[in-house]
């Protein structure tokens, strides 16, 4: 069993609704920092363990679980007097397929036959009438009345449920550690206990019990304890020494793992989660379903480090579902295109229907900064070097100097692959422009070959039309044909040499790189081709 | 759909504990126990303790109306009203019809002295209190109104969680319930039903449908109601001696019944071990009672909590006794057992006499009766207790 959608509704960073959908096996979670890939892989472990940062949120309550906006529209509205519904939390996770009975039915915020957990936050309406006294100040209530709020629990059946009964065991392997008050962290006791078959688990805590027992057996705690009943006397009754025999103390609190003798906490943070994430893979019990959640796994981990990590996940995924987040393009291309689930502004698109090709060459390309393409708000495809920089450049001169990336937008070179960019461009409504030469021949190098993307509003091509200009340097150099002595004097070369444009567009194309890092570093003013000016003005459309 | 079987047996047949051993012997598949009181339910889990040790963790002991709360109703709480689908659906216990029209003092409204009901239309006040309970005589309706718009959601998510569905005392179980038993029927469940038509000690409900058989003609229900094609075995043989009474308990109880095979007592050792010199039944006069109970330690048997009783010995209201064994009973009974004590010619209303029925049947010795005789009374078949002898 797997969990095959998530809805959270006001949660942290979401406002308002956001839903995701995962597949069976492989899920990975890209997006710009901020975007909530974090925030998700917490919802999910929440609504399906009810433990968030290591404790039970029960007890826990915050209005920080909140999203900010909802609160101050709530809190805006009590001031004007619009008597608001009092904001809730809801996280709802549905399981795939019919496997589970018990769970389903039609409670759950999409009114529809569903199997899975809703988890909410909401006001209690016990709490009613001290409700009504707080609103009546209004002026005084700054944030959402959460002493008056309850977590509700339930199976879309509308049967309270617990982490038990739940068949989805999640395993949160993130980069902070959470750990119970002796220092044993939270997460591995859990993986391991979920691991645990019944019979182990009752041997586990007799052991326990017993070591227990013998301490209070031993000799000298024995004559301590005579010792000190001796000095008390406070009362008739003994005060003794003794190991905490209360039933919440299990061994899940108290004992320790430790490799090679160092306790776990101690451990490196890479290596802690290589060894959660071997644990949580190795997992065998065939009627719980696992689902281990990932976050940032790049983050700890050295190159080689991290690709045995992701070997190991890729070879051991069949059976297990993996929700892993990531901004790093390696993890991605190496666990495959195909499982990317990509996060921008509270939607979600997926890399489907690639072609075999496209998905094979970026496949190969796992240093290549694929995720760029993706995580930008607008992208921008040169063939080389020389038209990035010369597109920079334009692109500053007309905005205060401000690079574009500053404002979201990636200039990326891609050499001759700009259709594999389009193809995955086109599958995730990207809006990417493509600044390219016409090599001579304008209606087979552009309007024929991208001919499939011509009624695509969001990829837009920018090349010259005119035959005899057929790479940047004669458009650049057409371009300030009014006053040459400007470009002489930006790229740095003299007039008695180059003393006509097409001595200079000589120059320019045997020097490539160096004309153009010189104009990008030049504070001389030049003129820049239409089709580059076309492109800036691109950037800027909303 | 067609393992669907009605075991038919008189008291103290071992209806219960067979379903038990029926159900004991699923080791992977789930099975479902339900049964109409609590206390029948409390005695099921208890016997299922007292064999396995344990409660097994593919076996649900609920009550029909849990069952219903849980499984018939919560689920696709919404489907016939959207406006309630968020709310928490409480259960509310009724003894008479619910959902009477009130005035705005809170008096019922009637008309020709006869109330007035909220109909189906004012769908929350017809099902619910006001505080959202569902009245239980209406949770059997509602859950097979919901299931029929749902298109069998309810029903195919039930037969998808329970393999088994075992409901101990079906004579309980009336009007829209019966739907409800024929949708099991119809389901990938298999179901099993025991009962006995004598003691049908609680109506669920008090809607005319299938009035005719509420008596508990569960049998002639499964015989005329079904239609071709759902099955279901009937069966009166498996279960035919007592495992409980005594020839002389199967013998007067069986004259309330004189329509019904009597039953035969087991005369298997296990059954028929520690006996005494005081069994049989008996009437007994209300100035021997304080002694009799010093003397013979009977669990005392009433009515309703209205029918006094000396409260420093353990006593239970008849209904709630049913599928409890005592060693012995005493009776106290109505008026109208009374007049049938005196003459068993006299004709008592059903659930007089199933209650009746019910009291003189849980004992293994003995079941006194208190009644206020003279010594020249004739009595026909029960012996006058003396406390001399």
């Amino acid at each position: 069993m797997e969990i095959s959608k998530v809805n959270i509704e006001n949660y942290k960073c979401f406002e308002g609704r956001f839903s995701i959908e995962f597949s069976k096996g492989m899920n990975i979670l890209v997006g710009d920092n901020e975007a909530g890939k974090s925030t998700i892989l917490e919802a999910i472990n929440l609504a399906l363990t009810g433990i968030i940062g290591g404790r039970y949120l029960k007890n826990e309550l915050s209005q920080y679980l909140f999203n900010h906006k909802v609160i101050s529209k709530y809190i805006s509205e009590i001031k004007n007097g619009d008597n608001p519904t009092p904001p809730h939390i809801l996280i709802e996770i549905f399981f795939n397929r019919e496997e589970n009975p018990l769970f389903e039915g039609n409670g759950n915020s999409e009114k529809t036959k569903k199997s899975g957990v809703v988890f909410k936050i909401e006001f209690d309406a016990d709490y009613h009438s001290e409700y009504e006294v707080l609103i009546a100040d209004a002026e005084n209530i700054t944030t959402i009345p959460i002493e008056y709020y309850r977590v509700s629990w339930k199976s879309c059946a509308r049967e309270a449920v617990t982490s038990r009964s739940i068949p989805i065991k999640s395993v949160l392997i993130d980069s902070t550690s959470n750990k119970y008050q002796n220092g044993s962290d939270v997460y591995i006791s859990r993986i391991i206990r979920d691991d645990l078959d019944e019979s182990e688990k009752v041997n586990l805590s007799q052991a326990y019990r017993k070591m227990k027992d013998s301490f209070m057996g031993d000799n000298s705690v024995q004559a301590i304890n005579e010792k000190i009943s001796e000095k008390s006397k406070i009362s008739e009754k003994d005060l003794q020494i003794s190991v905490d025999l209360s039933t919440n103390n299990s061994w899940e609190t108290t004992l320790m793992m430790y490799l090679d003798e160092v306790p776990f906490h101690q451990i490196g943070k890479g290596e802690q989660c290589i060894i959660k994430t071997n644990l949580a893979l190795g997992h065998k019990k065939s009627q719980e379903a696992n689902l281990i959640l990932l976050e940032e796994p790049e983050n700890h981990l050295s190159h080689s480090k991290l690709n045995e990590l992701l070997r190991r996940i890729s070879d051991n995924s069949d059976d297990k579902q993996i929700i892993i987040s990531t901004h790093n393009s390696f993890v991605a291309n190496k666990l495959g295109l195909e499982h990317l689930l990509l996060l921008n502004n509270q939607k979600v698109s997926r890399l489907t229907d690639l072609s075999t090709d496209t998905y094979n060459f970026f496949k190969k390309l796992t240093g290549y900064q694929t995720l760029r393409l993706l995580l930008c708000r607008k992208a921008v495809l040169v063939e080389g070097d020389s038209d990035e920089l010369i597109f920079q450049k334009a692109y500053m001169e007309n905005h205060d100097g401000r690079l574009p990336i500053e404002d979201g937008i990636d200039v990326i070179s891609v050499k001759l692959t700009f259709k594999r960019f389009l193809e995955i461009a086109k599958n995730i409504t990207q809006p990417v422009a493509v600044i390219t030469d016409n090599d001579g021949d304008f209606d087979n190098k552009i309007t024929k070959k991208y001919e499939d993307y011509s009624g695509i509003h969001h990829i837009k091509i920018f090349a010259d039309a005119r035959n005899n200009l057929n790479t940047l340097e004669p458009q650049f150099v057409d371009a300030n044909n009014i006053s040459l002595d400007n470009l002489r004097t930006a790229i740095g070369i003299d007039e008695d040499t180059y003393d006509t444009a097409e001595k200079i567009t000589k120059y320019m194309e045997s020097n490539k790189t160096e004309w153009s890092l010189k104009v990008f570093e030049s504070s001389s003013v030049v003129q820049y081709p239409d089709y580059i000016k076309n492109a800036v003005d691109w950037c800027d459309e909303q | 759909m067609n393992n669907n079987k009605l075991i038919i047996a008189a008291a103290g047949a071992g209806k219960t504990t067979y379903l038990i051993n029926k159900a004991c012997e699923q080791t992977t598949e789930r099975v479902l126990i339900t049964t109409y009181t609590e206390a029948n339910e409390a005695e099921i889990k208890r016997k299922i303790i007292k064999k396995k040790g344990y409660m097994p963790s593919n076996i649900f002991v609920q009550t029909w109306f849990s069952f219903l709360l849980q499984h018939g109703v919560r689920p696709y709480q919404s489907i016939l009203n959207d406006n309630i689908h968020t709310d928490n659906i409480g259960f509310c216990l009724v003894s008479e019809k619910s959902g009477k029209k009130l005035d705005k003092e809170g008096n019922p409204i009637s008309v020709g002295g006869h109330p007035i009901y909220w109909s189906e239309a004012e769908f929350k006040r017809h099902y619910f209190t006001g505080t959202l309970k569902i009245y239980s005589d209406k949770i059997s309706k509602f859950t097979f109104t919901s299931n029929k718009t749902s298109n069998n959601e309810v029903f195919n998510r039930i037969s998808r969680i329970f393999d088994h569905v075992f409901i101990d005392e079906i004579q309980d179980l009336a009007g829209y319930d019966l739907e409800l038993v024929k949708l099991l029927f119809k389901s990938d469940s298999s179901v099993l039903l025991v009962g006995d038509p004598r003691q049908v000690t609680y109506l669920t409900h008090h809607s005319t449908k299938y009035g005719k058989y509420a008596d508990g003609q569960i049998a002639s229900f499964i015989a005329n109601e079904l239609g071709k094609r759902i099955k279901c075995q009937i069966d009166e043989e498996t279960l035919n001696v007592s495992h409980r009474n005594n020839q002389a308990i199967c013998d007067y109880s069986a004259k309330l019944y004189p329509n019904l095979p009597i039953p035969k007592p087991c005369e298997c050792k296990e059954c028929r071990s520690n006996i005494s010199d005081h069994i049989g039944v008996f009437v007994i006069k209300p100035n021997d009672v304080d002694k009799y109970l010093s003397i013979f330690k009977p669990v005392q048997l009433r009515w309703s909590a209205s029918t006094k009783c000396n409260t420093n010995h353990p006593f239970k209201n008849f209904g709630e006794s049913k599928g409890a064994t005592f060693e012995r009973v005493l009776i106290y009974p109505t008026k109208e057992m009374v007049k049938w004590v005196k003459n068993n010619g006299h004709v008592l209303k059903n659930e007089t006499k199933a209650k009746l029925y019910v009291g003189i049947t849980r004992s293994q010795q003995s079941s006194a009766i208190v009644v206020d005789y003279k010594d020249d009374d004739d009595f026909e078949d029960i012996m006058k207790y003396s406390p001399d002898r």
